[in-house]
């Protein structure tokens, strides 16, 4: 009876996952994002086979210093000659890693707080949701300025300032998830069968948050690589002279006038990543969920 | 046109076409009905009932919903032709309807006075004032306090938004209403009453109304004619008596069949077999066939027209079976 | 109503203190030694000592803390290390600008995305709404800073046709406030689109056409009414994002508001500055937070319902 019903769900599950991707091939936006993202995470994990750090990237060749693109540098050259293209390519490193870090480290915190919150209820949730509710209203890049002159600048602490920002929002999806599945009758049925909480929330509660989790976690490593860039911008972010997007900025801005190009570059780089990840998000979203696409 | 005739709807189609599929709802209907009498539209849920008044008001949503073919004659006027002023001027003027939830069928954010009182000022010309005061007297003709106008629909229950409701439809004296199902989701207590209080206003007014349910009970107490549809095609019309006493379609016996009897209470219900088909994938022939328990290899071949069952001039059926002149339903057998 | 906003404001008070606590506590534990900073390089350990104990930095954090909230009540947060100017009062000299700034952004983006989301909504699935979900999509996917600079490259360096930076009357108003709005616009559109979508699957707007309604006055009467509801709550959640995206903007623009003197503050280490600046704004927040469900309140019967009830 057990393997009977363990062997239906596998099924059923499987059926569920082949129609999402099914539902997101036919979504020709995400299919543009997807593939520029398996592109760009190529870049990143390859890039450092590419460049060498110590010579390509953050080597100083003052002779060549502020060439415009031409063939032998495609995106030009920075105020101390370095090249730019294998910059803003080894850049795609920091976004990701800290995108994806902050938001996964984000989820885990946020999970924990938010199912906290739902299940316990009573006054553990009011002083949960009350702090993410302050929290939230704090603009987030107050947030991360406190953090980081905490900790010090560095991309680790750069990725815990920003995790903060995803664990509030993940808290808020995870607890109405279990506000609403809590009162259900099989979560009724599973506590009066003695199942302990902790495999309820991982057997009821999880999954049937797993859809605006996925979603938000595809559009929160997009937000949080701008967040990342703009503290970069502002000098409180990933350290000179690493190529971080918002560092190459900041650095191109000295130069708006004599050397545009250097204030155009990092930026399409942010903004096509973040828009291959809100594409796909979105995609994400409409083959999750075929109810809300409208 | 019949001059008599308030509404007529000739063989009217309408397709919903999504990418998926493409959803037969009506799949030619006719119907008239004369002034002052009321016309009970009986079928299952999905039968095509709801579509086929709104394609009255010229409301079905498009996309995906597609008006293929047919004519409306409201007073001498093709609906499916009226320009867009037109329609407006019609629809709430001429033509009323009341929805089938009335949780959801009123503005959240807008008084009730205010909402009775905006088809008074579109079509009657007064300032929103004037209309406001006259949304209050229709507040009281339907049995709630005038000073509740300025309340917005979340402090009232279900049985007096739909009285709001009501009060909407029949601010601009319609000649015609148009009930959905205006009582299927109030409590059976409060049902008689807004039934009682539609019949009653109906009266006074001298208006014609197109009822539409799946409630036989409803059906008995307010109609006087009736027709049955199955599928998006009528399978029988009458009178209230042809179609009670003498009924002639399987479908009609089914419904019957499957009816509690209080006075028998050990009488066992017949419900009638399998499911209505997917409306997308309609059967050829009659598509109640693959459920009808007289169901024969012609019925399967063709659509049955609708045909007059004995001569008569109010009672038609849509039915194979009846090409052999010895068929009897199996109610009509023991000489009832 | 009145009760009910004196009973928010009363609510904010222990918010205030939780926060100010907190980024207190933070901003104690960062900047190194502001008794070193303020004494210089040449200073000895005596003269030192004797600025540590003029700034009370030698009293237990408690106090310290305490201190600063009295303080802040009278409008006094201490110095600025760098300028030797009152803390508040910088602030509150900044404040004007930063509210101009973001009152700007705001309008901007609710001129731009009420009429753009609602007109997607309506045409939905054709090429129009698909143009207009691109616009929003970049929207979004853009750092507001790069827009800024790009904005300079164009309208300033390129073009000619307005300032790149400063304050200088209205013209120099125009592209900070663009580049704060341009994000806001595309976040409001995307949620007027699917409020509007929402409401217009609602039966009360099939109601409304029965009653012999022209689309127009269907859209707009009752549909926007409802479709406002959730889009004030998307604006005021982005109130914060005004915030974030005025700092970045007033550093690009040299614009002189809140933004660019935490900013200034920052790189200077000016902690006094900072930890005043920072609480502050979450005070800021909080009004707005505030104001935003008045507003709310205003739209929506149900919830003014529940407001009259309650105070």
């Amino acid at each position: 009876m057990a393997t009977e019903t363990k062997a239906t769900t596998k099924v059923k599950s499987r059926t569920l996952f082949q129609e999402t991707w099914r539902r997101l091939i036919k979504n020709r936006g995400a299919i543009v994002g997807m593939v520029f993202l398996i592109l760009l995470i190529a870049v990143a994990v390859l890039s450092p086979v590419l460049f060498d750090y110590e010579t390509d990237i953050i080597g100083q060749n003052m002779a060549e210093a502020l060439q415009p693109p031409n063939a032998a540098h495609w995106f030009g050259t920075d105020e101390y000659g370095r090249d730019l293209f294998a910059r803003v390519l080894y850049g795609a490193r920091y976004s990701l890693i800290i995108g994806v870090g902050a938001v996964m480290l984000g989820l885990i915190v946020g999970t924990i707080l938010g199912s906290a919150a739902g299940f316990k209820g009573g006054i553990t949730d009011s002083i949960i949701m009350r702090g993410i509710d302050i929290f939230y209203s704090i603009p987030n890049i107050m947030t991360a300025v406190v953090i980081v002159s905490l900790l010090g600048t560095s991309t680790v602490n750069l990725m815990i300032a920003l995790a903060f920002s995803c664990a509030s929002s993940f808290a808020r999806i995870v607890r109405a998830s279990v506000m609403t599945i809590r009162d259900q009758e099989y979560v009724e049925s599973s506590y009066a069968m003695g199942l302990p909480t902790w495999k309820i929330i991982v057997k009821h509660i999880l999954p049937n948050c797993l859809s605006p989790i996925i979603v938000q976690i595809t559009l929160l490593i997009g937000t949080t690589i701008i967040s990342a860039s703009s503290l970069s911008f502002l000098g409180i972010g990933v350290p000179a002279p690493a190529p971080e997007w918002g560092a190459l900025l900041s650095a191109g801005r000295g130069h708006i006038r004599d050397a545009s190009y250097m204030c155009v570059i990092p930026g399409l780089a942010i903004m096509f990543t973040v828009l291959a990840l809100n594409l796909l998000g979105d995609g994400l979203r409409d083959a999750l969920d075929p109810k809300l696409k409208k | 046109m019949n001059e008599d005739l308030v509404l007529q709807i000739k063989d009217l189609v309408v397709h919903y076409e999504t990418e998926d599929a493409d959803v037969h709802a009506v799949n030619g209907i006719d119907i008239e009905i004369a002034k002052k009498r009321t016309l009970g539209l009986v079928g299952e849920t999905g039968a095509g009932k709801t579509t086929t008044a709104l394609s009255i008001l010229n409301l079905v949503p498009n996309p995906p919903g597609v008006i293929k073919q047919g004519e409306i004659w409201l007073d001498g006027e093709n609906v499916l032709e009226m320009k867009p002023h037109e329609l407006e001027h019609m629809r709430g003027n001429d033509v009323a309807m009341i929805f089938q939830d009335p949780m959801t069928a009123l503005n959240p954010v807008m008084t009730v006075g205010d909402q009775i009182g905006e088809s008074i000022m579109l079509h009657q010309g007064l300032d929103k004032k004037a209309a406001f005061e006259k949304a209050k007297e229709m507040l009281k003709m339907v049995g709630i306090a005038e000073s509740r106008a300025y309340d917005y629909p979340h402090q009232f229950s279900g049985g007096m938004k739909q009285r709001v409701v009501i009060a909407i439809a029949l601010a601009c004296n319609p000649k015609l209403l148009i009930a959905d199902e205006p009582t299927t989701a109030l409590d059976v207590t409060i049902q008689a009453q807004v039934l009682e209080l539609m019949k009653q206003l109906i009266r006074e007014k001298e208006m014609s109304m197109l009822l539409i349910t799946h409630d036989l009970g409803v059906v008995a107490e307010v109609c006087e004619d009736v027709a049955v549809v199955y599928a998006g095609r009528i399978v029988e019309k009458g009178t209230a008596d042809d179609v009670f006493n003498h009924m002639r379609h399987p479908y009609t016996e089914g419904l019957f069949d499957s009816l509690p009897n209080l006075k028998q209470r050990g009488e066992e219900l017949v419900p009638i077999q399998g499911l209505m088909p997917d409306p997308s994938d309609l059967p050829p022939g009659c598509a109640f066939a693959p459920r009808c328990p007289y169901a024969t290899e012609a019925c399967t071949k063709a659509v049955p027209a609708l045909q007059s069952v004995e001569g008569s001039a109010t009672h038609f059926v849509a039915c194979t079976a009846y090409a052999d002149p010895d068929f009897k339903l199996r109610r009509n057998r023991d000489g009832k | 109503m009145i009760k009910y906003i004196l009973k928010r404001l009363v609510m904010l008070i222990p918010v205030i203190l939780v926060t100010s606590f907190l980024i207190f506590w933070a901003m104690s534990l960062t900047g190194g030694d502001p008794a070193l900073q303020i004494a210089g390089d040449k200073a000895t350990p005596e003269q030192v000592e004797q600025i540590r104990e003029e700034l009370g930095l030698n009293d237990p954090f408690l106090v310290r803390y305490a201190k600063y909230m009295a303080g802040m009540v009278t409008g006094d947060m201490g110095q600025s290390y760098v300028t030797k100017r009152d803390v508040f009062k910088t602030f509150m000299e900044r404040l004007p600008n930063t509210l101009m700034l973001g009152g700007a952004a705001v309008l901007i983006a609710v001129l731009v995305s009420l009429p753009l989301g609602i007109y997607t909504a309506i045409h939905q699935n054709t090429w129009k709404d698909t143009a207009g979900m691109i616009f929003a999509l970049f929207g979004t996917s853009m750092p507001n800073f790069w827009l800024g600079l790009m904005l300079i490259i164009i309208f300033s360096l390129t073009l000619g046709w307005l300032p790149s930076g400063g304050k200088t009357g209205f013209a120099s108003l125009i592209l900070p406030a663009v580049t704060v709005g341009f994000g806001l616009a595309a976040l409001i559109t995307r949620t007027t689109r699917s409020s509007m979508l929402d409401v217009l699957r609602q039966d009360y707007m099939t109601t409304a056409r029965a009653k012999g309604c022209s689309e127009k006055r269907v859209i707009y009467t009752h549909g926007l009414k409802n479709a406002l509801i959730p889009i004030i709550t998307a604006i005021g959640l982005q109130m914060s994002l005004v915030i974030t995206g005025s700092v970045l903007a007033e550093t690009v623009f040299s614009w002189p508001g809140i933004g660019r003197l935490v900013y200034d503050s920052i790189s200077k280490r000016d902690t006094p500055m900072v930890t005043g600046s920072i609480i502050l704004c979450s005070v800021l927040m909080c009004i707005i937070n505030l104001v935003v469900d008045l507003i709310y309140a205003f739209f929506d019967p149900r919830i003014k319902a529940q407001y009259s009830k309650k105070g």
